[in-house]
């Protein structure tokens, strides 16, 4: 489904990711560690097709297609879906307008018609209560206002919405309380079936306790430079990246103090 | 009389004092008007229209509206094919012309009345004629410009509301003005006067439309007077949805004595120039004053908004929320002047202008204008020119929502802060429609 080949990406001339080589295939789920800074949301967004990142080497592909003719909003109507480390507030903006205009949007480029005005409401309503999130938050400015825990919450909705075939999901497990983890990880499950895949940039190896990786991989200083099954992140959650090829520099350093 | 006589060059002042010698409008019978109408004239004689040499108007670019000659429309029949049915008390004006045949005038309470000008300046009840003498030109600034001394001159109609103490309109009252070229050589110009007088503890609301025939070049010169005594609630709403070649001047001047409540609400969609002077006098204590604008600058439009907020007394509010989008190579002027006198201590006055800049052509001024003589005030004011934030893009592409939808959500979230001011539902409605269609087709049913 998604093939990272190689790929070398550069913000204002910095190089970021420097040869990232990923395959996901329909029915999985892989996890992405890494410590901070190493480009896990860097590479989350340029698959999403943010502006600002310049591929200079290396390629995706995504369902046999490169990536990089495609614009952000095309790449989310072929099934695309980010959930950001740090959702957008968008004021005046309804949440419900917002996810009107994706689903209709997304309908268009596969020539159907729009949803009508009660499908539409009902399967909002529905979705929002998988997610355990009240009503009266579609109504609601985009994000605005909405504590950190509800702002993750809000970005799990949208993918139970817009039901993706490769969801990325950023550090949607941070901030959340514990009851709050289960409610969006349930969210996650109930989305998993053998054409979707998901990706789960995480921190914490809590989070696959209640979703199970198929592949666990650790990104740092711009490579993967580690990937495992699931007991890899038991050994991460144990050991820290130092002992990794690669590992942060601070660790490096720290590790170095140390001896 | 040949058709070169009725002609108006716009930038040569005998013209319009010529032309309108032969024309004796209602009221002339009046002494205390012909004599506000005389001195009118004279001062129009002295000034002419205004020009880049006036220091308020340096930045009005009335090149294109004084380029064209103009004439006076006789009444006519036509009936506007924007005007649709209404339950609610409506009068129509087309060229300037009361037009009885399309109003609505509707039984407003015993202390209420609401007619045209024309009417009411031949009315013979004496309590009528006496308001009108006691009120009529009483806020204008004593500082005029040619425009505003034209309107006095020559406006011939327009309306009059007044409500008498305690006088409470629950209706809404609608007032349309439509306006249409008779022809290719002349444009018509039509100068409207539009007096409001709120007795102590009265309320109302008041909605005036402005529009014109697609294509068609006009001046609509329009002066709207507003008098809210002590306690007294208006409600005064005036949208702009001039042809895209016309050119619509105006005034609001508005008074207040104390505890008055007046929110005015400038709506400016359409129109090639627009310019609206919107000042206020706030005479008593506790008096408040809301001034909410919106403009939706297109093409080549150019739209001015001129506000004063002359803080007099101690203890009033004044609140001011103007917002601009500007797209194509539209361009804007936002001037808020504030003035507290000295006397005026305890004042809490605010003003926000933000602009919206979608395209690269397009441009926007902000002046605000703070003179502040009193020392014991809080007064507050922001300016912004910005463009749509590159995060909330990037996040509703993301969604699968083509960059166009998501510019057009955007823009009209930044609009709608100050269409979620407007209270009346209708009107709030009918904008959220308006203007969401106008940015994109099909966004009126997403908001
Ligand atoms: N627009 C940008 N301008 C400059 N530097 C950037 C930009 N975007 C990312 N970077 C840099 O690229 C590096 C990788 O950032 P990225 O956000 O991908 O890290 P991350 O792995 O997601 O970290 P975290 O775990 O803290 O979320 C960081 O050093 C960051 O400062
Ligand atoms: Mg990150």
């Amino acid at each position: 489904m998604l093939k990272v080949t190689n790929l070398h990406v550069s913000v204002f001339g910095t190089s970021i990711l420097k040869g990232v080589d990923l395959e996901v295939n329909a029915g999985e789920v892989h996890a992405i560690m890494g410590p901070n800074g190493s480009g896990k949301s860097t590479l989350s967004n340029v698959i999403a097709g943010r502006d600002g990142y310049e591929i200079t080497e290396g390629s995706i592909e995504y369902m046999g297609k490169d990536l990089s003719e495609l614009e952000a909003e095309e790449r989310a109507c072929e099934g695309i879906f980010l959930a950001f480390q740090y959702p957008v507030e968008i004021p005046g903006v309804s949440n419900m307008a917002m996810l009107k205009a994706a689903i209709n949007s997304m309908r268009k480029h596969r020539g159907e018609k729009e949803m009508t005005a009660g499908d539409f409401l009902k399967l909002i309503r529905e979705r929002a209560d998988l997610v355990e999130m009240k009503h009266e938050f579609l109504k609601r400015s985009v994000n605005e206002g909405f504590s950190g825990g509800e702002k993750k919450r809000n970005e799990i909705l949208q993918m139970a919405m817009l039901e993706p075939k490769l969801a990325l999901l950023d550090e949607t497990d941070s901030g959340l309380d514990i009851d709050a983890l289960k409610i969006v990880s349930q969210g996650v499950n109930a989305l998993r079936s053998p054409d979707r895949a998901m990706v789960l940039v995480t921190h914490y190896q809590r989070l696959l306790d209640y979703i199970i990786p198929d592949h666990v991989h650790v990104l740092a200083g711009g490579r993967i430079v580690k990937s495992g099954d699931k007991s890899l992140a038991l050994e991460l959650e144990e050991k820290g990246y130092s002992w990794l090829e690669g590992g942060t520099n601070a660790a490096a350093s720290l590790e170095q103090v140390a001896n | 009389m040949s058709a070169k006589a009725m002609t108006i060059v716009a930038d040569e002042a005998d013209s319009w004092v010529d032309n309108y010698q032969s024309i004796s409008p209602a009221g002339n019978h009046l002494p205390w008007l012909q004599a506000q109408r005389e001195n009118a004239l004279k001062r129009f004689a002295q000034l002419g229209l205004p020009g880049i040499r006036d220091e308020q108007w340096r930045y009005t670019n009335l090149r294109a509206l004084k380029s064209n000659a103009y004439s006076v429309s006789a009444p006519s029949s036509l009936i506007p094919s924007q005007l649709e049915e209404t339950d609610q008390p409506r009068l129509v004006f087309v060229n300037g012309h009361f037009r009885s045949d399309l109003s609505e005038l509707k039984e407003l309470g015993p202390k209420v009345s609401l007619l045209n000008l024309a009417t009411a300046l031949t009315d013979e009840s004496s309590d009528l004629a006496d308001n009108i003498a006691n009120y009529f030109g009483k806020s204008l600034p004593q500082e005029t410009h040619g425009f505003s001394v034209l309107n006095t001159a020559y406006a011939r109609d327009g309306y009059v509301l007044v409500l008498e103490p305690g006088a409470v309109c629950e209706q809404v009252i609608e007032i349309c003005y439509f306006n249409h070229g008779e022809s290719q050589e002349a444009n018509t110009v039509s100068h409207i006067r539009n007096l409001i007088i709120a007795k102590a503890n009265s309320q109302c609301t008041i909605v005036e439309r402005h529009m014109g025939d697609d294509g068609s070049v006009y001046l609509s010169n329009a002066i709207t007077e507003i008098h809210a005594h002590e306690n007294a609630h208006v409600d005064h709403y005036k949208l702009l949805r001039e042809s895209d070649n016309a050119f619509h001047i105006g005034g609001v001047y508005i008074n207040q004595d104390s505890s008055s409540h007046v929110k005015n609400h400038n709506i400016a969609l359409g129109g090639l120039v627009s310019r609206n002077d919107i000042y206020c006098n706030l005479n008593g204590q506790g008096a408040h004053i809301e001034m909410n604008g919106l403009v939706l600058g297109k093409n080549r439009q150019h739209v001015d908004n001129h506000t004063e907020v002359h803080h007099v007394v101690p203890n009033c509010t004044s609140d001011e929320y103007y917002k601009t989008i500007l797209d194509d190579h539209s361009r804007s002027v936002f001037r808020g002047r504030i003035i507290v006198a000295e006397d005026a201590q305890l004042t809490n006055a605010d003003q926000q202008n933000n602009n919206l800049i979608l395209s690269p052509h397009a441009e926007a001024d902000s002046k605000p204008q703070l003179e502040i003589y009193a020392d014991d005030v809080k007064c507050s004011h922001g300016a912004t020119v910005g463009q749509l934030d590159a995060k909330s893009m990037f996040y509703l592409r993301s969604r699968g929502i083509d960059a166009e939808s998501a510019r057009a959500l955007l823009t009209f979230a930044f609009a709608n802060e100050v269409i979620d001011r407007i209270k009346v539902d209708a009107v709030r409605t009918e904008l959220t429609q308006t203007i969401a269609g106008q940015l994109l087709a099909g966004l009126e049913d997403l908001v």
